[in-house]
């Protein structure tokens, strides 16, 4: 309670009374001598959210060294690498994993290289309803999920759909995209552009529209400001984007279910595959294992190449 | 209940008879069987009901064919609304697995599931005995699971992998072989589903083999199938070949009758025929997953017991375009005389059937194989 101030005062607005209320209760709850325990108290929730996903992934590994027991449908009691050995053994879990890391690799270059003029017309148009536009534009695909937008896609690239009837009408031969690993990618870009726009902006709005002037002033052409200034100073949310477009596609289940025809499966789909359509637990988990180690290491790779410091944690550790 | 061990049986002959034997005995008892059912579920007042039974299903015809003719009947008598759960039978087997394990109450009631995938939760023993429904009598010998004294499961109907085609490109009849696949007017234009589900056998006799080969030597299969990837098949769900069809993707696929009958009573140009080389007859079934209370124990007992009734089973089954294994009843007026709507000894030369203990142990090593050949 603050002291001089009378708390209980009935003439004081509700408002008033229910901070000092809630004040009261806090300091009840969490008394001073907490304090510097404070910092940490507020991660807590998040350590908890670590923890469940830690602990998730401990039974996974638990699971993934168990075989079936095709007698009972149980995980056997023994541990045996088993399961590892038939994904390594099977060379369609290769030709899976190949086509996911390549199609991530794809889609995220695609999607930074469509992202960035998206985030730097938001950032620099001095037009207010232009950016009101683009955010827009930025923000409705979020309200639709993956799964509607790849219906989506269904309908413009299908047999019968916009883009075809559209070559008809114009005289040429129908292309199929759909059902395709052309599909899945073009679906998959358009899935993760406004994630990569999301992270790209906050950094180009970061570089002072005076040092691009400063470029030009100084003789450098546009591309010569784009690659030697623009670029670098964006670095960080470019490194962001890319890690969070990334791990998001090599993760991706929906899109290569829906639009890859059954033949274009990532690597989730051979998780659910494990875990569902032939009741091998133990096979999934092994397979789950394998891709967050896999994300895992290549994002890791994409830190050592570019430095955690691009994400702006330098500093703080230098300090 | 006391499980025998499932061992795999050399003769694929047994399921066949299973479908027919005691047809005809049994089929004025079996006609009968039901009857008065509704004022004995009106009758047990005097254990506790639930507020709902959740059953699921799957989607489309399917639940639509459930509700008419068990759901709301059931729901009539008893006053239980029964809400039909959607989630793939898939997905909802290691949920169940999982409630049994940790001794929870399980997600649903009863689980409307495939034989096979069926035999997997009896095997781990987390389905209950059913043994004691009055309405087993006058069944089908085909209606009890392979390899179990009891019913953890009870069979109800048996169904055919067709061959569904689009009508206007066979205008001189239907295709007589599955081979049709494998013509270049079909590239890209052939649906199979996603793990080959239905069609494995059939393709060991396509690849040049016979059943003697199943499951020992499946390699004819494998390279039929190595030759119908070349024709960049299309690999889906139920759902999806309706909808294929219905947009012009594609011209031929392997695809349960249901699908297929559906799609045609809505009007989508899509007619359907047992080739000369066969087509993979197979058995669903329901079945109640341990772990529920007592009361709703004795209520989903009571809806699969009114499920297996004469009454029940000839509008649901009717309605699905599925020959029942309750002998007697009324066949619908479009498919009698359909070699896919198995009834006569005849129909059944024509069909292949493979043992629920060989798929059981075998049909994931035929979906890895198969995966191995549509994703390479």
């Amino acid at each position: 309670m603050t002291p001089g101030i009378d708390t209980a005062a009935s003439n004081r607005p509700l408002w008033l009374r229910i901070l000092f209320a809630a004040e009261a209760t806090r300091a009840a709850l969490w008394p001073e001598r907490f304090s510097p325990a404070t910092a940490w108290a507020f991660l807590v929730p998040a350590i908890l959210v670590v923890f469940v996903l830690v602990a998730g992934m401990g039974y996974m590994v638990d699971a993934s060294l168990r075989e079936l027991d095709r007698s009972t449908f149980m995980l056997s009691d023994d541990y045996s690498f088993a399961n590892y050995a038939t994904v390594l053994d099977r060379s369609f879990y290769w030709h899976i994993i190949g086509r996911t890391v390549a199609a991530a690799v794809i889609v995220t270059v695609i999607t930074l290289v469509l992202a960035f003029p998206y985030a730097y017309a938001m950032a620099r148009t001095p037009s207010a309803a232009t950016r009101k536009l683009l955010l827009i534009g930025l923000f409705l695909p979020f309200f639709i999920g993956q799964v509607v937008r790849a219906y989506g896609w269904l309908i413009v690239l299908g047999q019968e759909g916009l883009l075809n009837s559209g070559l008809a009408w114009l005289g040429l031969d129908a292309i199929k995209l759909i059902y395709t690993y052309t599909g899945v990618l073009i679906g998959l870009v358009q899935y993760m552009l406004p994630f990569a726009v999301l992270m790209l902006a906050p950094a180009v709005t970061a570089v002072p529209e005076e040092v691009e002037l400063a470029s030009g002033s100084l003789g450098a052409n546009w591309f010569a400001t784009l690659w030697h200034v623009l670029l670098p100073m964006a670095k960080p949310g470019l490194v962001a984007a890319g890690v969070v477009v990334f791990t998001l596609t090599i993760t991706d289940f929906a899109m290569p279910e829906i639009m890859g025809g059954g033949t274009n499966d990532f690597i989730a789909s051979a998780i659910y595959d494990g875990y569902f359509s032939i009741s091998e637990p133990g096979l999934g988990s092994a397979l789950a294992v394998l891709l967050v180690l896999l994300a895992s290491t290549l994002v890791a790779v994409i830190f050592a190449f570019v430095g955690v410091g691009t994400l702006g944690y330098t500093k703080r550790l230098e300090r | 209940m006391t499980q025998r061990p499932l061992t795999p049986s050399r003769s694929l002959i047994l399921p066949r008879r299973r479908l027919l034997a005691g047809a005809g005995a049994l089929g004025a008892a079996g006609a009968l069987g039901g009857t008065s059912l509704l004022s004995r579920l009106a009758r047990a007042q005097d254990v506790e009901k639930p507020e709902e039974i959740i059953v699921r299903a799957w989607g489309g015809v399917w639940v639509e064919s459930l509700d008419t003719g068990v759901s709301q009947p059931f729901t009539d008598a008893t006053g239980i609304a029964v809400r039909h759960d959607l989630t793939e039978d898939n997905e909802i087997r290691p949920r169940i697995w999982a409630a049994v394990d940790q001794g929870r109450v399980p997600p649903i009631h009863i689980n409307w599931d495939t034989t096979t995938n069926a035999t997997k939760s009896a095997l781990r023993g987390v389905t209950e005995d059913l043994s004691d429904l009055p309405n087993l009598d006058g069944l089908l010998p085909a209606a009890q699971p392979v390899g179990f004294d009891g019913y953890p499961i009870v069979n109800t109907y048996s169904y055919v992998y067709v061959m569904a085609y689009r009508e206007e490109v066979f205008p001189e009849g239907p295709p007589t072989s599955w081979n049709v696949m494998l013509e270049d007017r079909f590239r890209g234009r052939v649906a199979l589903y996603d793990d080959g589900i239905g069609f494995h056998p059939v393709a060991v006799i396509l690849g040049g083999g016979s059943m003697d080969d199943i499951p020992d030597n499946m390699e004819p299969a494998w390279e039929w199938l190595r030759r119908l990837k070349e024709q960049e098949p299309l690999l889906g769900e139920d759902p999806d070949f309706t909808t294929w069809f219905q947009n012009g993707e594609i011209d031929v696929a392997c695809t349960i009758i249901s699908n297929a009958r559906a799609a045609k009573q809505n009007g989508i140009p899509v007619s359907w025929t047992v080739p000369e080389e066969g087509a993979k007859v197979d058995t669903d079934g329901l079945w109640i997953p341990k772990g529920l209370p007592e009361n709703e124990l004795y209520w989903a007992k009571e809806y699969i017991n009114y499920a297996l009734s004469a009454e029940a089973m000839e509008v649901w089954c009717n309605s699905l375009g599925l020959p029942p294994t309750r002998p007697g009843l009324t066949p619908p007026e479009d498919l009698a005389g359909d070699p896919a709507y198995p009834s006569s000894e005849a129909d059944f030369d024509r069909l292949i059937s493979v043992p629920t203990p060989v798929l059981v142990e075998h049909e994931a090593d035929w979906f890895a194989a198969f995966n191995e050949i549509m994703q390479g």
